[in-house]
């Protein structure tokens, strides 16, 4: 096999080219995934809120597209926690509680409980991140939904030099390298939670640290934790993205970062491959297959030519012929209302993956 | 990286340059390339002063550049506000040479003998450290008299038969520290079927850039182009085996001679032309002319990406050619950058923050506990030798010396002379193999 020749090449590095990605892999596809950018991670935790899943609930393979997920993030080392038929409530940056089907194992113990009291923990110096304000939102909210829990502003501040501004990403980097920091941490939690059973605290447990030292550390702290995602760059999401990414290159996904796609190859209707623009000479990524899942907040590289896509995933033109049969256009329809959620993401990333290793199957010969 | 005039409004301040940077990460008081990128920009551009120290602090590794969902090149209006920057004398006068590493190379290999003793010696470094701050810890690289044109020449003419020919870029470390590692470079390309010419070249002009010194850069950009002004004109490619010089002929010289519309083209002709090493071998695998006889070498590697490698976007074509020989085994460490960025790690005032970056890496590699580390990046292996007790050698050299473990080859001749110095990694003669320690192979 040469070098710069796959059997798949997916474009994007979202919950759907990462999904496209794992998905033709797991068909001992040789896979390679462009991409300048962690998707919609950068922003938010990686849940699902149960909207998100009604919104595709009409698909009948999306319980196996979720279960196929939930498998990936298992094997990442980033877990899931949730089903797809049951949903639980989970507090946000807002003080709100919304309504979630599926998240990261760190926000998954922050739903609304009978008589459990909690902290609500903020850093000082930490901005975007009102512990006072998310405590008494909490609590009408809690109250709203007929739960008796109480929630409380904390605030703890550190030793360590944590630059200013502090920030979670200063908090999480130095979470992953300096155990020091995280025996000091433990120990301001512990005090901030004297009296309470359980914890909020802003998402900053580490963008990179293992299973084993998370483990370690809520053992240490001895209280139920949940993390609630802050402004961007939010860190439980670019967690679960470093995870995926690294679980995909363990699978033998090439990985081609930083740069942007400058033309997609189409020759006699068919996609010849990927032109990156690399500097110096641009590179081109040949391909047997093709996804393009660059999300809604990027121009498609296909450009104008592209007005909708067949039933097999793959681009029409505006008089409704096929522009390429051997590439699929994953993620929201551009104009679909419903399409518009994460579920979809993974759902469409999921089919385009399959049908991309599957059509590769066809043109080997 | 698209470099045009809106590339600062592409800028959403997501941070998500910050989450990459190994500055940020080793020293949380760095204000980031969030902060001295696009938004001190924003009032660089009104007029207002942005100047602080923390400039001098970017390593130029890319990697916020390469990050940025939207291509806005962060680390480039870092480096043009680091050449804007101005330094206390000693510093100043310091970076000065730092930025000019072709002409320390000319001066010390005039006498090498005498310059390396003086490089050494411990007198020596006590002064350099307190009147150029310059590290005491770091030991600096050995220098040789440059031989490798004539020696090239000489090879390259017996090899009329090649289908092409290629022009090999050595760079300063090549030149002046380990002319035999060029040599390995040549015999790479002409044993896949290359016939190789050595450009009369200068330095990239990247340590210029890296210590703000533009004027530096200009003037190595121009004098490379100048000397290469033929083989551009008949379009043959240029093979860099140093990842920073790549990197700097592939970006058209950091975009220093822009302005210059003469040299701005023929700037562009050597980006369009240049290839990394293992970028052409690969190229040459695809159109399966590269010789594949590798003798079976029984080899754990580790493969560390350099951040300039990283930056040219070329995939990861070592790791996938060390592979290829069989009995090796290669463990991509993707563990971020080593933190020694050519001159940085030199600086005194630099040393404990650039010692703090390659902590993630030092660490890996013990993991991985290989028998050697293999990197292309020469300052990124004198930084893997400094931090850990592995030894770090250029890929090239495994490659070469998989192809006959039996024939003699350059890196074997070097060591002929002392084996205390020996600078083969893979030598197998009798004091070699004895050697207890500092060796993990």
């Amino acid at each position: 096999m040469k070098s710069d020749r796959y059997d798949v090449v997916v474009v994007g590095a979202g919950l759907c080219g990462l999904t496209a990605a794992a998905a033709a892999a797991h068909q001992k596809m040789k896979v390679a995934l462009v991409a300048t950018g962690p998707g919609s991670f950068v922003t938010g935790s990686g849940w699902l809120t149960a909207q998100d899943v009604q919104r595709a609930s009409s698909a009948p393979d999306l319980s196996e597209a979720l279960a196929f997920f939930c498998e990936l993030a298992r094997r990442a080392g980033s877990p899931y926690a949730g089903d797809i038929t049951s949903a639980k409530f989970l507090p946000t940056l807002l003080g709100d509680f919304q309504s979630v089907a599926l998240a990261p194992l760190l926000l998954w113990n922050g739903e609304p409980r009978d008589d459990v009291s909690t902290a609500v923990i903020g850093v000082l110096g930490l901005s975007g991140f009102d512990e006072s304000f998310m405590a008494e939102r909490l609590s009408e909210q809690a109250r709203a939904i007929g739960s008796s829990g109480t929630y409380t502003a904390r605030q703890i501040s550190f030793s360590h030099s944590i630059g200013t501004p502090v920030t979670t990403l200063r908090i999480a980097q130095l979470f992953d390298r300096d155990s020091d920091f995280r025996k000091e941490l433990v120990c301001a939690l512990r005090a901030a939670a004297s009296g309470f059973q359980r914890i909020f605290v802003p998402g900053m447990l580490g963008l990179d640290s293992s299973e084993g030292q998370i483990a370690e550390f809520k053992s240490e702290l001895g209280c139920a934790i949940s993390e609630i995602s802050t402004l961007p760059p939010s860190i439980p999401g670019l967690r679960v993205f470093h995870r995926f990414e690294r679980y995909l290159q363990k699978i033998g996904v090439e990985l081609f970062r930083g740069f942007p796609i400058d033309e997609v190859v189409i020759r006699d209707g068919v996609c010849a491959g990927m032109r990156i623009a690399t500097p110096g000479h641009a590179m081109n990524l040949r391909g047997l297959c093709a996804v393009l899942a660059t999300g809604r907040h990027s121009p498609s590289p296909l450009g104008l030519a592209c007005a909708g896509r067949d039933h097999e995933m793959r681009p029409l033109d505006s008089t409704g012929a096929l522009i390429a049969r051997n590439l699929f256009i994953a993620g929201p329809q551009p104009h679909s209302a419903s399409d518009k959620s994460d579920a979809m993401r993974i759902l469409t990333g999921y089919r385009a993956g399959n049908l991309a290793a599957s059509t590769r199957g066809n043109h080997a010969s | 990286m698209r470099l045009d005039d809106f590339a600062i409004d592409n800028c959403l301040k997501c941070a998500l340059c910050n989450t990459v940077c190994p500055v940020l990460a080793a020293d949380p008081q760095y204000p980031g390339p969030k902060r001295l990128g696009p938004e001190f920009e924003r009032l660089r551009r009104e007029g207002i002063s942005t100047d602080t120290e923390w400039m001098e602090y970017c390593l130029g590794c890319h990697r916020c550049d390469l990050v940025c969902p939207h291509q806005v090149n962060a680390s480039e209006m870092i480096a043009r506000a680091k050449a804007e920057h101005r330094k206390p004398l000693v510093r100043g006068l310091r970076d000065w040479w730092f930025a000019r590493p072709g002409l320390l190379g000319k001066l010390t290999t005039i006498l090498p003998a005498l310059s390396n003793l003086a490089l050494a010696v411990k007198p020596a470094r006590f002064l350099m450290s307190k009147l150029m701050q310059i590290a005491p810890q770091r030991s600096f690289p050995k220098y040789t008299r440059p031989d490798l044109c004539s020696s090239a020449r000489a090879a390259s003419t017996s090899a009329k038969t090649a289908r092409q020919r290629v022009v090999f870029f050595p760079g300063c470390f090549i030149r002046y520290n380990r002319p035999e590692l060029g040599r390995v470079v040549i015999d790479l390309l002409e044993r896949n079927g290359l016939s190789v010419e050595v450009a009369s070249s200068e330095c990239c002009g990247v340590p210029a850039l890296a210590n703000g010194d533009a004027a530096a850069a200009r003037s190595a950009a121009r004098a490379n182009i100048r000397a290469m002004a033929a083989q551009i004109d008949s379009g043959l490619r240029i093979v860099t085996a140093c990842s920073s010089c790549g990197h700097m002929l592939k970006t058209a010289f950091g975009g220093v001679l822009e302005s210059d519309k003469k040299f701005a083209d023929a700037a562009q002709k050597i980006a369009n032309n240049t290839f990394d090493l293992a970028e052409l071998l690969m190229a040459q695998a695809d159109a399966g002319e590269l010789d594949t006889g590798f003798q079976r070498t029984n080899l754990l590697l580790a493969y560390h990406a350099p951040c300039h490698q990283r930056s040219q976007g070329i995939g990861r074509p070592w790791y996938h050619l060390l592979r290829m020989i069989p009995g090796v085994t290669v463990e991509d460490l993707d563990a971020g950058c080593c933190g020694m960025s050519g001159t940085y790690g030199f600086k005194q005032e630099k040393y404990p923050v650039s010692m703090k970056i390659g902590e993630e890496l030092f660490v890996s590699i013990r993991a991985a506990q290989p028998q050697m580390v293999a990197t292309e990046c020469a300052t990124c292996q004198m930084q893997i030798e400094h931090g850990t007790s592995f030894k770090a050698i250029h890929p090239a050299e495994i490659l070469l010396r998989a192809y006959d473990r039996t024939a003699p080859d350059a890196s074997r001749n070097a060591c002929s002379e002392s084996s205390k110095d020996c600078s083969s990694d893979l030598c197998e003669c009798g004091p070699c193999r004895q050697k207890p320690e500092g060796r993990n192979y």
